[in-house]
């Protein structure tokens, strides 16, 4: 049994309407995933907007309810429902995409990171203050912004509150969705290099959902990559960047930029090699429907989407 | 080296007093003339008329007197009498306590329902939502006047607490449906997510993590509210749905002036109260909006 398992999970969302407002058909958002996140790595899950990669992290923290499929955390089942509430729930957080909403602009930092601790621990208000304080100072801010509202901080700043929020209840596993790509890019350099200390500190486990092939590079261990809710390969990140199998892989890892002006005609040419394969072998890799094929084991780390042989 | 050390000390010691919500509308009002007048006036005219009304017999003032009917203001009734001889000035004072005392009742009744109503309603959704809102829906559709007319007709003593309750009955709706559309908006916000990852409980997060962000609508609808119920009641009054004319309010002054002689030739009767009424929702808007900018951090004078 791993540390997180996710069993052909599926999240789908009802479309409502005509006579009696009846379920008329279905979004799946996602169609079917597995996968297994090994304690102390990070898993990447990439893919582009609408791919149901936000949702597969918000079904599993609980945000979202799952239509089908099984996720377990350290072998308990997270699917139930009895299991929203359990103590369960306090080791796995999230750090959210948006570090302009999702503080509330009402509160205080100290109430803000003090939240999760009200919650699950009863501490002195003292003690709270001295906690929050710690806290605060381990995301690099200083403890006497705990009196401040966060529409006094910049866009970092903002996100490290969170992040100070989120392993404020010493969490195991830590789901962050898109943590960076509403900053800008000096900042988000900050607040990665600081996920990646804390990582090795509290010896957390992420899940690192991302559009950006740079970020994830340099993040994880692990990549997953989605494609309209379901996985189209899924491997090392010597598997992705250096082996991809399915055309859509190869379109993103072509897409990654590359800073060296030497390279630019190389770098053109390769382009448009990897964009008319997959004009021409687009129905190789995908079905009727343009979804993507079930999974098939490449090597003992990859896998890929491909249609079954024969 | 030690200096700084002390100064950071210093530093930390001043930050941790927070202002509090009640200095920021005090910054806030010393910033804007005309709502500090209005919060004077405001207060003053609540304290004297709910202090005069204490040492006057509203007996007295209310019984009929054919000796002294219709004279005009003097050292003895200092805004005149009424058809009945009755002092209007007492009538004055009387009234605007009355109508002060259902304005701020039916506001803050049909605030704390509204709110109430509309948070629950709009943080559930889905079915629960769907319910409620259909309730609400028959609420709405009753005629409001006819109730009261009715009303009017049943109880027979007619007290400011009742008059306060059948109007709550029928004015919750409109800030519950503010609140909930709010409400639908904010919970969807990553806050709110943020607030159940981190375990906190329904009711925590409507509360106390949605309520403090719907606070600046609910000022401004409460303010906006205490005014116009002011307006209502003296509107119901001076129709005659209102209060007798053996308990006096605004609305029941105001209404002698639909005889075309007292609106002619005896303004003492009407126009202090239509004056009070005037003065009395102006003054009510203008503390509202400095309470609104209090409320919003970002709208802030000072």
């Amino acid at each position: 049994m791993g540390f997180l398992d996710v069993e052909d999970l599926k999240v789908y969302f009802p479309i409502k309407g005509g006579l009696f407002n009846r379920t008329l058909g279905n979004v799946k958002a996602v169609d079917g995933v597995s996968f297994s996140i090994e304690e102390g790595k990070t898993y990447g899950l990439v893919g582009e907007s609408g791919s149901g990669k936000t949702t597969t992290g918000r079904a599993i923290i609980g945000l979202n309810d799952i239509t089908a499929g099984k996720v377990s955390f350290e072998g308990k089942d997270l699917t139930s429902k009895k299991s929203k509430t359990s103590a369960v729930r306090k080791d796995i957080q999230m750090i959210f995409q948006d570090p302009y909403s999702s503080l509330n602009p009402r509160k205080r930092v100290l109430d803000i990171v003090a939240e999760p601790l009200r919650n699950y621990e009863k501490l002195s208000k003292q003690a709270e203050k001295q906690r929050v304080g710690e806290l605060l100072e381990m995301v690099g801010l200083s403890p006497e912004s705990i009196l401040k509202y966060p529409h006094e901080f910049s866009g970092g700043q903002r996100q490290r509150i969170g992040v100070a929020r989120t392993i404020a209840l010493k969490p195991k596993l830590i789901i962050a969705d898109e943590p960076v790509s509403a900053l800008d890019v000096s900042v988000q350099a900050q607040v990665l290099n600081f996920m990646q200390d804390i990582q090795k500190e509290l010896n957390l486990t992420y899940l690192f959902i991302s559009h950006d092939l740079g970020v994830v590079k340099h993040m994880c261990d692990d990549i997953g990559i989605m494609y309209k809710g379901r996985y189209v390969e899924q491997g090392t990140k010597q598997d992705i960047f250096e082996n991809p199998q399915h055309i859509y892989t190869k379109r993103l890892v072509a897409a990654i930029p590359d800073i060296d002006p030497k390279n630019r005609e190389a770098q053109k040419q390769f382009r448009e090699e990897v964009q008319r394969e997959y004009e021409h072998s687009y129905n190789d890799y995908f079905d009727n429907d343009g979804l993507a094929y079930g999974l098939q084991s490449v090597s003992d780390t990859h896998l890929v989407a491909l249609p079954e042989k024969g | 080296m030690e200096t700084n050390n002390v100064n950071g000390q210093d530093q930390v010691q001043d930050t941790t007093k927070s202002p509090s919500g009640a200095s920021i509308f005090w910054r806030e009002i010393t910033r804007d003339k005309m709502a500090l007048i209005s919060l004077i006036f405001l207060v003053l005219i609540t304290a004297f008329v709910y202090g005069i009304s204490l040492f006057l017999n509203k007996e007295e003032i209310v019984r009929v007197d054919l000796f002294s009917i219709h004279q005009a203001p003097s050292e003895e009734f200092w805004l005149g009498t009424d058809y009945g001889g009755r002092d209007v000035f007492g009538q004055l004072i009387i009234g605007t306590r009355n109508s002060l005392s259902i304005g701020i009742l039916v506001t803050l009744m049909t605030g704390i329902i509204g709110i109430v109503y509309g948070l629950v309603s709009g943080y559930f959704g889905g079915q629960v939502d769907n319910m409620m809102m259909r309730i609400l829906d028959f609420f709405l559709i009753l005629p409001f006047l006819m109730v009261v007319i009715a009303f009017v007709a049943i109880v027979p003593t007619y007290s400011v607490w009742t008059f306060s309750l059948i109007m709550t009955a029928f004015l919750w709706m409109g800030i519950a449906r503010l609140i909930r559309s709010k409400v639908l908006q904010e919970k969807e916000l990553d806050y709110a997510q943020a607030s159940k990852t981190l375990g906190s409980s329904n009711f925590k997060i409507m509360f106390l993590q949605v309520l403090p962000n719907v606070t600046s609508l609910i000022v401004v609808t409460m303010t906006l509210n205490l005014a116009a119920n002011i307006g209502l009641e003296s509107g119901l009054s001076f129709l005659g749905f209102g209060f007798p004319e053996s308990t006096p309010s605004l609305g029941t002054l105001l209404s002698y002036a639909t005889n075309p002689q007292t609106l002619e030739y005896r303004w003492w009767i009407w126009v202090p109260a239509a004056v009070l009424i005037l003065l009395l929702m102006l003054a009510v808007r203008n503390v509202g909006e400095a309470l609104k900018r209090a409320a919003d951090a970002r709208q802030r004078r000072g």
